[in-house]
């Protein structure tokens, strides 16, 4: 798959992607959205023949300790076998916890005990797709007190252990570095420099209260500067990959998101050097 | 086997669950994201619902729903089968009730919706069976295919709740509804049928043969006029298969 940008296939924008084809590296779909025959997913299926596919999941809850959902993994199973995207990825994170499902990336402590879980249930999803996933850093909140390992050595030794790849968002990790007061530039050093295998730029709003300041990753605005300075530096130390323009609260017209694409190529291109000049 | 990490994620979602923790801004984040991504899913499958009684009622009727009634699992088009009957039992909609049954209909709209598109029975199929055999045969319904009824002519509150609608008053009395929603080539619908067709339907969806399900029909519906409308029914491909 070539190293280019891409965006989020949103319902918004469904009838005139499929209408224009407009220019774009690839599109990238939630797995949880097309797991139903809808006429949603016929335009999908037509859009495979133009486009690289990025097949996202955000349910899977990778990090649950009762395991993956059998079901539902079934499911995506049955979406990858059908649509044969280029990628597929889901997050380091948890979403499901007896017999309720919260639709949000709930935070992991990184503990040994969590990272031999992520490792199971990654290995297991990877053995019933029968390919490589990508596992994204997720924005965090909260520091967690059972904690022992920092996130990116959490990371590096999931790949190590799982075989799985990295899906790098310098939104999540300027979201994350700003909240619990981490320096950007030291998690990225924490990194291994050859398990990236695809970016996300997004939105994040900024909530102040009470003489605080939260980051908080909601996908809802233009790709801020200094996710964009993040971006620069993360293509510099780990090389051109497949970027994705996320939006998804208070969706723009498309042609903002081919915009962000656009610009987010022109860094790719120029090996994330002047990425706060590119636009 | 108890160990740390399960005790662990038990005691953060009993705390997502249990009421809000004065002080905790960082938790806060995540059960105000939770309560208002569910409230949007649910707006998404119920939009006349949400039309109807406008975004702040709505709002606080879905988070109601929310807070008794998670998903059990990812796919959130699957999400909200409890809804019109909770919708039924809300104190602050008890001046709406015509309001459950449009839930009802929003709730079919999104099945039928979300239902695959297979091949329907056309009358060419019926014409190579002799007429004995038709009469004794049992149809399979298309899938997504469903019949709503309502007390209230639920029919022309949709279509008065629609994007551009006129804005004329619908006379709740003026009659009941029997409607047929299925699924078509780029969306999912409705037709507004009699009540013989109804019971037809409802008869064949049972497994009832044709004969049966016209019987029925006649029953309660005296000028029910089984060719007439089996044709109607037939155009609209409501039917998929002989048993």
């Amino acid at each position: 798959m070539k190293a280019a940008a891409g965006i989020g296939l949103r319902a918004p924008h469904l009838a005139e992607i499929d209408r224009d084809r407009p220019k774009t590296g690839f599109l990238e779909i939630h797995a949880e959205n097309y797991l139903l025959t809808s006429p949603a997913f016929d335009i999908v299926e037509r859009l495979r023949t133009d486009y690289a596919l990025s097949v996202h999941a955000v349910g899977l809850s990778l990090g649950s300790v009762d395991g993956l959902d059998e079901h539902h993994l079934a499911r995506v199973a049955a979406l990858v076998d059908r649509l044969q995207p280029a990628l597929v990825s889901d997050h380091l994170a948890w979403s499901t916890n007896g017999g309720r499902y919260f639709n949000d990336l709930l935070p992991l402590p990184y503990t040994e005990e969590a990272l031999e879980v992520v490792v199971c249930n990654v290995g297991r999803l990877q053995d019933a797709l029968g390919r490589q996933v990508l596992v994204e850093n997720p924005s965090c909140y909260m520091s967690l007190a059972p904690s022992t390992v920092p996130e990116p050595a959490f990371l590096g030794e999931l790949v190590r252990r799982s075989g799985c790849g990295l899906l790098l968002d310098a939104n999540n990790i300027h979201v994350t570095a700003h909240n619990l007061g981490l320096d950007p530039q030291a998690w990225l050093d924490g990194l291994p420099v050859d398990a990236i295998g695809e970016y996300h730029l997004a939105g994040h709003a900024v909530n102040e209260a009470d003489g605080e300041t939260i980051l908080i990753d909601d996908h809802g605005s233009a790709v801020a500067d200094p996710v964009w300075r993040l971006f620069g530096k993360c293509v510099e130390r780990f090389g051109a990959r497949p970027a994705l323009i996320e939006w998804d609260t208070d969706i723009p017209a498309l042609s903002v998101l081919l915009d962000e694409a656009h610009r987010a190529d022109l860094v790719l291109a120029a090996g994330g050097r002047h990425a706060d000049r590119a636009a | 086997m108890p160990t740390a990490l399960r005790e662990w994620q038990a005691a953060f979602a009993a705390r997502l669950c249990g009421e809000a923790e004065a002080g905790d801004r960082r938790l806060a984040i995540h059960r105000h994201h939770i309560a208002s991504s569910l409230a949007k899913v649910l707006a998404a499958t119920f939009p006349t619902v949400q039309t109807l009684v406008g975004g702040d009622f709505f709002r606080r009727l879905a988070q109601a729903y929310v807070a008794r009634d998670l998903p059990v699992q990812p796919v959130l088009a699957e999400y909200g089968a409890g809804f019109p009957g909770f919708v039924a039992t809300w104190a602050p909609a008890d001046g709406l009730p015509y309001l459950a049954d449009m839930a009802r209909l929003d709730w079919a709209l999104n099945a039928a919706f979300y239902s695959p598109r297979g091949p329907a029975l056309a009358a060419a199929d019926l014409a190579v069976l002799p007429p004995e055999r038709l009469a004794a045969s049992s149809l399979l319904l298309a899938p997504g295919a469903a019949v709503i009824r309502s007390r209230y002519p639920i029919d022309l509150i949709w279509a008065a709740s629609q994007p551009g609608a006129p804005d004329e008053k619908v006379d709740l009395g003026l009659r009941a509804a029997s409607l047929l929603v299925m699924r078509r080539p780029d969306d999912a619908g409705f037709m507004v049928l009699s009540e013989g067709e109804a019971v037809f339907i409802e008869g064949v969806g049972e497994g009832l043969s044709l004969e049966a399900a016209a019987g029925a029909a006649f029953a309660v519906d005296g000028v029910f006029e089984l060719t007439r409308s089996f044709g109607r029914l037939l155009v609209c491909e409501v039917f998929a298969a002989v048993r």
